[in-house]
């Protein structure tokens, strides 16, 4: 099996996954699989634990109990640096960028840091057309408005050539004409690159454009999973959002 | 290469590049005072650029006079051993800091922010309180005096102005072990400066590097520890104390703590500046302290710092206006 289809039939499996901070549990038993090329959104009120979900499944924390599976490794508690090579990639509610190297230093770097995994570079022309950036390659990335650094956030987590995006909040802060750019984002990665995806989003619009597939998360404890508009009409998932009746 | 890489590569080669000329220095004249400035001032290059290199990975380190130590210990233990030979200590002055840092780096490395700092600092004193009390290795509050002159396969190098040819020359070698390593891992030293979160979830151990960066540090620290003892022909534990780290520090903020030009540019001004102050008597101190905030309120990323920063704000001014 060469190294395009040994990848591309790798799934992320997460099995009963566990995170507490000394007393208090984060969540518990969090299980769910991600199949190559499919998107799969993470939802849940704030507080229900879905960015410590990713830090945990990307290295950044280490789990108080479960697996993280990338294919037949076994990645749990590994360091973040190694998830990374591994090709699970993240990126980050607030614009994340090298910030005093512009636009091109920031895509090279990211490329620079990823040199080792085979094949040629990710493409990134289009999006960075799209996207607005191509105008600013020689600008100091921090010099950017919100919504572009946010654009090139993602970018940089893309030209390592991932397998598997773990996206958190990307949407956040974004416009809602600019909200369109996660979605060209995401199929990009996912039908030019057979990259799959765990979204973690509120804008429930764009998790029903992007994720055939949701997980409801509610106190650290998975409420629901299914199909958006299955999960999204269940009378448990509206009372974590909106408060159950105390009748 | 891209072009903030190439602009970084010849601010730091001309960190290299200013030193070459005091090479004729040891020729161009026979005053004392020109020997003991030109002296003051290599050293406090290469101190600098000791700090520099932890710098690039936004680490403020004060272990440099403790690497210090360790490689002028080495040095003067080594010769006087029987063993002169110029390249033989600088190896020596090089590689024992280095054989020092990995372990120390592994323990240390781990620390933040403050914790970092204070350890880095604290480890000094104990540096000096081992220097004391090991009288047997390091002759105590005597040091290792007597220390017979450097030879350069077979040549004596033990008069006033060969001193300072090979101060100048060690500082060089200095600046060229630092060239090496920042611009080996420059693209790796400045994501972990700017963004340690992203460097590492774009894959870049950071661990591995701040531990490259250390153990160098330490190697070019000890390089300057070789440069004191040689000029003064004694190891002593006052050479190497801790409250010289702090003036390190200074010479590599007040220059530019982005630039090995900054270090150089740093270390002159201020060792010039501080020797004209002394003849000022009693306002040395305070003239010295007053110069230090001026320049820090004036010229916040130092003064190579403020001069690229300009050229930097021009450049990208043309490019929007060329939009």
């Amino acid at each position: 099996m060469n190294d395009h289809a040994r990848s591309s039939s790798m799934k992320l499996r997460v099995e009963n996954l566990t995170k507490r901070f000394g007393g208090l549990q984060v969540f518990q038993n969090i299980s769910f699989d991600v199949e190559p090329g499919r998107v799969v959104g993470v939802i849940g009120p704030n507080g229900a634990g879905k960015t410590t979900l990713i830090n945990v499944i990307c290295g950044m924390l280490s789990p108080s109990g479960g697996k993280v599976w990338l294919g037949d490794t076994d990645i749990s508690g590994k360091p973040f640096h190694i998830t990374s090579r591994l090709g699970l990639l993240r990126s980050f509610q607030q614009t994340n960028t090298f910030r005093a190297a512009s636009v091109e230093e920031n895509l090279h770097r990211a490329r620079l840091f990823s040199r080792e995994r085979p094949g040629p570079e990710v493409n990134l022309d289009v999006l960075l057309e799209e996207f607005g950036l191509d105008r600013h390659l020689d600008d100091r990335s921090d010099s950017l408005p919100y919504g572009q650094q946010k654009m090139l956030g993602l970018l940089l987590a893309l030209a390592p050539k991932p397998k598997f995006l773990l996206l958190d909040e990307p949407a956040a802060g974004l416009e809602r004409k600019e909200r369109t750019r996660v979605d060209r984002f995401v199929q990009y990665a996912r039908d030019t690159l057979g990259c799959a995806a765990v979204i973690v989003e509120h804008d429930m619009d764009l998790v029903r454009r992007l994720c055939p597939h949701i997980l409801v998360l509610e106190a650290g404890r998975l409420l629901a999973e299914g199909t958006p508009a299955d999960v999204l009409s269940r009378q448990e998932v509206m009372d974590a959002y909106l408060g159950a009746d105390a009748e | 290469m891209t072009p903030k890489r190439v602009r970084d590569f010849r601010f730091d080669s001309c960190g290299l590049i200013v030193l070459a000329p005091l090479l004729a220095a040891p020729f161009a004249t026979a005053n004392p005072l020109y020997f003991s400035l030109t002296n003051q001032i290599v050293v406090g290059v290469i101190a600098s650029l000791a700090v520099y290199i932890m710098l690039r990975m936004n680490l403020l380190s004060f272990t440099v006079p403790t690497f210090m130590a360790v490689g002028g210990y080495t040095a003067a233990m080594i010769s006087t051993h029987g063993v002169t030979n110029l390249l033989v200590l600088l190896a020596g002055a090089f590689v024992m800091p280095v054989l020092i840092a990995v372990p120390l780096g592994v323990l240390v490395l781990r620390l933040k922010g403050v914790y970092f700092i204070f350890f880095t600092f604290i480890l000094n004193e104990v540096t000096q309180v081992m220097l004391f009390e090991t009288p047997d290795l390091t002759g105590g509050s005597n040091g290792i005096s007597g220390i017979p002159p450097v030879t350069f396969f077979g040549i004596p190098l033990g008069q006033q102005n060969y001193l300072v040819l090979v101060t100048v020359i060690t500082g060089i070698v200095a600046a060229a072990a630092t060239l090496a390593v920042t611009q080996r891992f420059r693209a790796e030293f400045a994501a972990i400066d700017e963004n340690e979160t992203l460097a590492e979830s774009v894959g870049v151990a950071v661990w591995k590097y701040r531990t490259i960066g250390f153990v160098a540090s330490a190697g070019v620290a000890g390089l300057g520890g070789f440069a004191i003892v040689n000029q003064l022909s004694t190891a002593h534990p006052s050479e190497f104390t801790s409250f010289s780290a702090i003036n390190y520090v200074a010479y590599a903020f007040v220059g530019g703590k982005g630039t090995m030009l900054g270090s150089v540019v740093g270390a002159t001004l201020l060792i010039l500046m501080s020797n004209y102050f002394s003849s000022q008597g009693a306002y040395a101190s305070a003239l010295f302290g007053l110069l230090l905030m001026s320049v820090v309120m004036a010229a916040p990323g130092g003064i190579v710092g403020e001069i690229r920063q300009f050229f930097e704000k021009r450049s990208q001014a043309r490019r929007g206006s060329a939009k």
